[in-house]
C-alpha cells in the first residue's frame, strides 16, 4: 500500500520568554492510502499540534510533512495554502464554523478558497450536506443547529474540495456519547464506502479502536512503540478479502 | 479566489456592522464632500476669468506700444520703467502697421486712435470720445455682438456706431436694454423718448471736431488764443453696442465708434492724448499703441516675438494668462489641501474601523485559512473592504459637496445682487474633479486599509482557531 502522506523527524518547539517547550519530538509516521489512523494520547502530548502541521496549519521547527513524497513546504506559504485547500480537509473539535453563515454559505466559501466554478458552487455544497444527512438544514445557521449538526457541516465544508486526506481534531470531544457515536460513524463510513483516507486525532481509545485500522499513541511529544489496539482490519486486508 | 468572490465576502462583512461602517463611510463622505467644493471653488473662478478672455477672443490679443515706453515694465510695477528713454526706439507709425498687418498668423492691426468730439443729434449735443476702428474689427469678439444694427462694412462708409448711453445724453432712451438700470423716467417733464433701438438706425447725426485754423495762427499771439474752429461730419447711425464691461475690454469701451477711412477724412486735432505731449519729440513717434489680432493662440508666441524683433514692446495676453493659470494653481492647492486634510482625517476612521474589524473576525480569518484562504485572499478581503469604502463615500461625498456648492451658491449670489454684480456660477465641478476625487477617494481608503490589511494576512490559523 502507497503512502500518501508521511512525516519524517517531525518536531514543534514553542518558545515561552526565554524557555522552550518542545511539544513534538522527531515523529515519523506514514499513513497509507485508505487508512483510517488514530493518534491518541493524553491532553498535552502533542496530538493536535501533530496535526495541524500535517495539515499545514502549523510549521514545524524540524522535519518535514511529505504528501506523496513532496515536501509541503517547499512551495512556500501559497504552497500550504494549496495544501489545505485541496489535499486536506480539517474537521475541529469545537467545529469552526462562521456563525453568520448558513450551513450552505460555510460549505460555499471552502468551494470559493478552492477555485469551484462559481455557478457550480451551490449544487455542490447541496450535495456534500446531503452526502451527511443535512439536506434539511441547508438554510440554517450554525447557532441554530445541534452540536452534531454542526459538526456534520464541518465534516460537509472539509469534504468540499473532493481532499485526499480527512484530519479530525477530536471531532467528538465536544459532542454527548450519543452524538459522537453517529459522528464516529459518518467517519468510519466516509472511509469504508468512499476510500477516504482519515487521520483522527482523539483521547478516546475505546472510540478510536471502534472506528480505526491502526491506532498510535503520542506521549510527551514523542511517538510510543507501535501497538495494535484496534480490532478493525487492515484497509489492505479488506480489500483482499472483499 | 475570484474577484467577485472576494467582493462578496467584503460587502457581507461591511453589512454585519451596519453602523460602524456607515460612521466609517460618512467621514470619508464629509472629507471628499469638502475636497470637492474647496476645489470648484477655485476652479469656478478661474472658469469666470478665463471664460470672459475666451469670449472676448482677448488670447489672440496683443498691444503693441513703442519701445520706449516700456508698458510691461510699468504693468509689472517697476515705476523706473517709465523713466527710462531708448532714443533708438523704432517709430510705431503707418508703416509699421503695415509689416505687422503682414506678418503671418496676423489677422488684424490696427492703431489705437481716438479723439474727442461733439456729437449733436437735432438740437442736442454732448461731448464724446469717439473711437476709430477698422471694419475688420467686427468679426472678433466684442465687435461681432450688437445690440442693434450691424458692424461697419468697410473702412470708408461714414456711419457710427454709438452706444445706448452716448443716445441717452442726446434724448433717447432705448425701450429694452435700459430695462436693467430700472430707472425709467416717464412723463411730461422728460424731453427723452422712448424709442426702439431699431427706429434709430440710419439717423443722421452730426460729429463737430476742432481744428486749429493754420491761416489764423500767426494771429494767435496777437488774439491771445488759438484760432479754434469747429467742422461738423454727417455720419449714419448703422448700429447700436453696449459698451462692454468686464475684464480686458477698457481699451473698447467706447459710446461713439468709426470706421478708420473716414476717420482719416474728418479734420481734427492731431493728437490723441496727454501722452502725445509727454514724449520729448513731439508727434514723430506715431501711434501710441496698435492692437494685433493673432489667427490663433498658436500664433500669439511667434507673432508676439516677430513684433518684438521689430523693436516694439509687446504685452500679450496669453502671457498674463500663464501667471493666472499659476496663480489659480496655487489658490486650487491650498483649498485642495484643506479638503485633503478632511479626507486624511476620515482615512484614520478607516483604519480603525478595519483593526478592530480583524481583532473581531481573528477567528473567522484562521477559518478561511484552514479552509485554504491564501494570504493574497484574506488581504484583498479587507482591501476591497476599505476600498468600497472609500468608493461609496466618495460618490456620496460628490453628491454632498454638489449640494453644499448649490446652496453656496444661491446664497452668494443672493449677497452679491445688491451690489449690482449679474449672477454668476462660482462653482464649477469638471468632468476631471469629480473623477480624480472619486479615485482619490478610493486611493486614499485603499491606503489606509494596507496596514490592516496586511496584518489580518498575518494571523497565524492556529493562534486564531484558539482565539475566542
Amino acid at each position: 500500500m502507497p503512502a500518501i502522506l508521511e512525516t519524517r523527524g517531525l518536531s514543534k518547539t514553542y518558545r515561552k520568554g526565554s524557555v522552550l517547550i518542545p511539544v513534538l519530538r522527531d515523529v515519523s509516521l506514514e499513513v497509507c492510502q485508505g487508512e483510517f489512523l488514530a493518534i491518541v494520547g493524553r491532553s498535552g502530548s502533542g496530538k493536535s499540534t501533530l496535526l495541524n502541521l500535517v495539515g499545514g496549519l502549523d510549521t514545524p521547527t524540524g522535519g518535514s510533512v511529505y504528501v506523496r513524497g513532496v515536501d509541503i513546504a517547499s512551495q512556500g506559504k501559497a504552497g500550504l495554502a494549496r495544501h489545505r485547500r485541496g489535499t486536506v480537509g480539517f474537521v475541529f473539535q469545537s467545529f469552526n464554523l462562521i456563525p453568520s453563515r448558513t450551513a450552505l454559505e460555510n460549505v460555499s466559501l471552502a468551494l470559493a478558497f478552492g477555485e469551484h466554478p462559481a455557478s457550480d458552487r451551490a449544487r455542490r455544497a447541496e450535495e456534500v450536506l446531503r452526502s451527511v444527512g443535512l439536506g434539511h438544514r441547508l438554510g440554517h445557521r450554525p447557532g441554530e443547529m445541534s452540536g452534531g449538526e454542526a459538526q456534520r457541516v464541518a465534516v460537509a465544508r472539509a469534504l468540499a474540495n473532493a481532499p485526499d486526506v480527512l484530519l479530525a481534531d477530536e471531532p467528538t470531544g465536544n459532542l454527548d456519547s450519543a452524538t459522537s457515536g453517529e459522528i464516529a460513524e459518518l467517519l468510519r463510513g466516509l472511509n469504508d464506502d468512499r476510500g477516504l483516507t482519515v487521520l483522527m486525532v482523539t483521547h478516546e481509545e475505546p472510540l478510536a479502536a471502534h472506528v480505526a485500522h491502526r491506532i498510535v499513541k503520542l506521549h510527551d511529544g514523542r511517538l510510543a512503540p507501535q501497538e495494535r489496539i484496534a480490532g478493525r482490519s487492515d484497509p489492505k486486508d479488506r480489500r483482499e478479502a472483499s | 479566489m475570484r474577484f467577485a468572490d472576494v467582493y462578496r465576502l467584503a460587502n457581507a462583512n461591511l453589512w454585519r456592522t451596519k453602523l460602524r461602517t456607515a460612521l466609517t463611510t460618512l467621514g470619508v463622505i464629509i472629507g471628499i464632500g469638502a475636497l470637492v467644493s474647496m476645489v470648484s471653488f477655485g476652479v469656478g473662478i478661474q472658469k469666470n476669468v478665463t471664460d470672459e478672455i475666451t469670449e472676448n477672443e482677448l488670447f489672440t490679443a496683443l498691444q503693441v506700444t513703442p519701445a520706449d515706453l516700456d508698458l510691461e515694465g510699468i504693468m509689472s510695477g517697476d515705476v523706473s520703467a517709465m523713466a527710462e528713454r531708448r532714443e533708438d526706439a523704432a517709430s510705431l507709425d503707418d508703416d509699421a502697421v503695415e509689416r505687422m498687418r503682414d506678418l503671418p498668423g496676423v489677422t488684424l492691426a490696427f492703431p489705437e486712435d481716438r479723439f474727442p468730439a461733439t456729437l449733436r443729434v437735432g438740437e442736442r449735443e454732448t461731448r464724446a470720445s469717439v473711437q476709430v476702428l477698422p471694419a475688420g474689427i467686427g468679426l472678433h469678439s466684442p465687435f461681432d455682438e450688437l445690440s442693434a444694427g450691424r458692424f461697419f462694412e468697410t473702412d470708408v462708409e461714414r456711419s457710427v456706431i454709438l452706444s445706448p448711453r452716448v443716445l441717452r445724453e442726446v434724448g433717447f432712451r432705448l425701450d429694452a436694454p435700459d430695462r436693467a438700470s430700472g430707472t425709467r423716467e416717464s412723463g411730461a417733464g422728460s424731453d427723452r423718448r422712448t424709442v426702439s433701438a431699431d427706429s434709430l438706425l440710419g439717423r443722421e447725426v452730426k460729429l463737430a471736431t476742432s481744428v486749429i485754423d493754420g491761416r489764423r495762427l500767426a494771429l494767435a499771439a496777437v488774439e491771445g488764443e488759438l484760432p479754434v474752429r469747429q467742422v461738423e461730419t454727417t455720419l449714419t447711425i448703422v448700429g447700436i453696442r453696449e459698451r462692454p464691461t468686464g475684464f480686458g475690454t477698457a481699451s473698447f469701451a467706447s459710446d461713439v465708434i468709426v470706421p478708420s477711412g473716414t476717420a482719416a477724412e474728418i479734420p481734427r486735432l492731431d493728437f490723441t492724448s496727454a501722452w502725445d505731449l509727454l514724449r520729448p519729440d513731439g508727434l514723430d513717434r506715431g501711434y501710441v499703441r496698435v492692437h494685433v489680432r493673432a489667427q490663433s493662440m498658436q500664433d500669439v508666441y511667434s507673432v508676439r516675438d516677430e513684433i518684438r524683433s521689430m523693436g516694439f514692446s509687446v504685452l500679450a495676453l496669453a502671457d498674463q494668462l500663464e501667471a493666472f493659470r499659476r496663480q489659480f494653481l496655487i489658490l486650487d492647492t491650498m483649498l485642495g489641501a484643506v479638503g485633503t486634510i478632511a479626507l486624511f482625517v476620515a482615512s484614520l476612521g478607516i483604519v480603525n474601523t478595519m483593526v478592530t474589524s480583524i481583532l473581531e473576525r481573528t477567528r473567522e480569518i484562521g477559518i478561511m485559512k484552514a479552509v485554504g484562504g491564501s494570504e493574497g485572499d484574506i488581504k484583498r478581503i479587507f482591501f476591497v473592504e476599505a476600498g468600497t469604502i472609500g468608493l461609496v463615500g466618495g460618490a456620496l461625498g460628490l453628491a454632498l459637496g454638489w449640494v453644499v456648492t448649490r446652496v453656496a451658491n444661491v446664497v452668494m449670489n443672493y449677497h452679491l445682487r445688491p451690489e449690482g454684480l449679474a449672477a454668476v456660477d462660482l462653482f464649477h465641478m469638471p468632468a476631471w474633479l469629480l473623477l480624480g476625487a472619486l479615485s482619490f477617494s478610493v486611493l486614499v481608503s485603499l491606503l489606509a486599509g494596507v496596514y490592516p490589511a496586511a496584518r489580518a494576512a498575518r494571523v497565524e490559523p492556529v493562534e486564531a482557531l484558539r482565539h475566542d
